[in-house]
């Protein structure tokens, strides 16, 4: 659901500008960050790589989920630490909105993509796996860029004008994916419980599914009006910033 | 003749703030303006302006702004200096009626703190005219208002619960099971707490005057209503499993749970009596009621008891969403716990010191 993700962050980009109004992370922190974000830069540029080549291998964009499974999982879950870099409070960015950010990729990754196998061979698969790739390889270089003091306008522009095509586009490809899944975790009854038990509890995951499902509608106009109304201020006050110099 | 007259006090820092100017550039121009004013006028067969009381008090002026859009909202004029924020926040409700006084929140700068009703306008001019910027702090709730309607909601949505409504179970198995007795006896335990807390908030919670944002309200009674239903629904269904354990857990449960119950009213009573004595200099001491001894060891012995009611109903149903709303309850209570804690060891010191916060000796 975060495909244009991190647009929490209350950065925003004015990295050292913002310094003299709150103190920012120390200098083994600002290290710290600048080797998390260069990793995971180049962790997304693997897979968008590797998704390259399994096209040209195979000459299709069908069944692209296999070649680039691992580095999926591992970079997309190693953003976890964002959610321990804000409770740290080396980043300024609000703990709650990103740890629902982070927590519904993974959610995705996790709990749909690997956990109901026929879903795999779904188009929808690729539809979100390229947007986030393209998605997160902009952010995290901004963030490593504007960490280090030398954010080219390329990159803040691209990250906040991309979005525009790549969020929904994030979007309807997890949808798809959730959807074209139902009809499977009613088959299996995966991670489901159901009454009588010792405990009296009962869960749905077909049912909370489809709640999942039904939040988006809430939650993803108000994200994506909120980044385009972050696009408005950020890239205006550096037009500003451009004629003023 | 020139009439050496103060003109008076009032009307000429009106006629100045009207201006905008500060008081002491214009002052000598104003006096001599009305010097021979008095002049022009006594020179004329007109009656003498009667004797304008000599009163040295300076009006203040309230300048009132929007804090978003810095706009101008209204000004009051003709403060007392003696008048406090509450008077400034009725005065503007008469010129602007649609902003009730608890609705609006009064800031000296624009991101300062609010600023309590009790501040004197006084201690914050510095000149006769003072800023003050405004915002809407929403629809408000009183306090009694808002706890009725928490508690008397999970009430009512359990009992629709408990009687197996058509549209929430399948009739067929409901007429068709047997209903183990701890179902009963959970569906008066539960009453039971929610009625106590209904009475307590008519009768022996004393409130301040205080409102609270409607928001709260509605988030407050999702939670209760939301887990209240969750849970019911489990306790009530045909197919629900009692304890484990038996009879036995049930009844060691369920005395738990009465005397947790008993705890928390008398917990209750005391700290309403010692607000009602007005004796808020010494923290509440225990008395020949051996529930009131928790105060020792605690210093939100109320809180440990609602804690240990929410626990005892647990093991006696052993349901899981219970457990987990209960869960949810000592976490939300030992965050209270803890602020008012703090609060007690700033200003009951010595003897709080060794005390916990909710539970004896650990936390």
């Amino acid at each position: 659901m975060a495909a244009a993700g991190g647009g929490s962050r209350a950065d925003n980009g004015y990295g050292g500008q913002q310094a003299r109004r709150r103190k920012g992370p120390g200098a083994l922190a600002t290290g710290y960050l600048v080797i998390y974000n260069v990793v995971m830069t180049a962790g997304w540029l693997v897979i968008a790589v590797g998704l390259v080549r399994a096209y040209l291998a195979k000459g299709s964009y069908h069944s692209l989920y296999y070649s680039i499974e691992k580095p999926l999982k591992f970079f997309q879950t190693g953003a976890l630490l964002e959610i321990l870099h804000c409770a740290l409070g080396i980043v300024p960015s609000s703990v709650v909105l990103t740890a629902f950010q982070v927590m519904s990729r993974v959610f995705l990754t996790w709990a749909v993509t690997h956990s109901v196998k026929e879903v795999q061979t779904e188009d929808s698969v690729l539809l979100f796996v390229v947007a986030w790739t393209i998605t997160e390889i902009i952010r995290y270089s901004f963030y490593t860029f504007s960490l280090l003091n030398h954010l080219p306008y390329l990159i803040k522009w691209a990250r906040y004008t991309l979005f525009i095509v790549l969020y929904p586009m994030g979007v309807s490809g997890e949808l798809l994916t959730i959807y074209a899944a139902l009809p499977f975790v009613r088959q299996s009854g995966l991670y489901s419980i159901s009454l009588p038990n010792k405990y009296n509890f009962s869960f749905d995951y077909y049912t909370f599914l489809i709640l999942v499902m039904i939040s988006y509608i809430p939650i993803f106009p108000q994200l994506y009006f909120h980044m385009l109304h972050q696009r408005r201020k950020v890239l205006s006050h550096t037009e500003e910033h451009k004629k003023s110099e | 003749m020139l009439k050496r007259q103060n003109p008076s006090a009032p009307e000429r820092s009106r006629d100045l703030a009207a201006d905008g100017g500060a008081l002491s550039m214009s002052h000598n121009d104003s006096r001599s303006f009305f010097n021979l004013s008095q002049l022009v006028l006594s020179a004329g067969q007109i009656k003498p302006s009667p004797a304008l009381k000599h009163s040295k008090i300076t009006y203040f002026e309230v300048e009132i702004v929007d804090v978003q859009s810095k706009k101008q909202i209204c000004i009051v004029d003709k403060v007392p200096p003696a008048s406090t924020i509450l008077d400034v926040k009725h005065k503007f409700h008469k010129t602007c009626p649609q902003w009730y006084p608890s609705r609006v929140g009064l800031q000296l700068e624009r991101n300062g703190p609010f600023l309590k009703d009790s501040t004197s306008i006084q201690s914050l001019a510095v000149s006769s005219i003072v800023t003050l910027y405004f915002t809407d702090l929403g629809q408000q709730v009183g306090w009694t208002t808002f706890f009725l309607t928490e508690y008397t909601g999970p009430l009512l949505i359990y009992l629709l619960f408990y009687i197996r409504l058509s549209s929430i179970y399948d009739q067929v198995e409901s007429r068709k099971n047997f209903r183990h007795p701890v179902v009963h006896l959970a569906c008066f335990c539960h009453c039971l707490h929610y009625i106590r807390h209904v009475l307590e908030t008519l009768f022996v919670h004393k409130f301040s005057e205080g409102h609270t944002p409607l928001k709260n309200m509605i988030k407050g009674c999702a939670f209760y209503w939301g887990f209240t239903s969750w849970i019911a629904y489990y306790i009530n269904h045909p197919r629900y499993t009692p304890p484990s354990f038996g009879h036995k857990q049930v009844s060691y449960a369920a005395l738990a749970f009465l005397m947790c119950e008993a705890g928390n009213h008398f917990i209750n009573v005391a700290l309403a009596h010692q607000t009602n004595s007005g004796n808020r200099t010494c923290f509440p001491s225990p008395t020949y009621n051996p529930f009131t001894w928790l105060f020792l060891l605690v210093s939100c012995p109320n809180y440990t008891y609602e804690a240990g009611s929410w626990i005892s109903f647990t093991v006696m149903t052993q349901t899981l969403p219970v457990g987990i709303f209960a869960f949810l309850m000592v976490i939300q209570m030992s965050l209270w716990a803890q602020k008012k804690h703090k609060l007690y060891l700033k200003r009951f010191y010595p003897e709080v010191r060794r005390k916990a916060a909710m539970i004896p000796i650990i936390f």
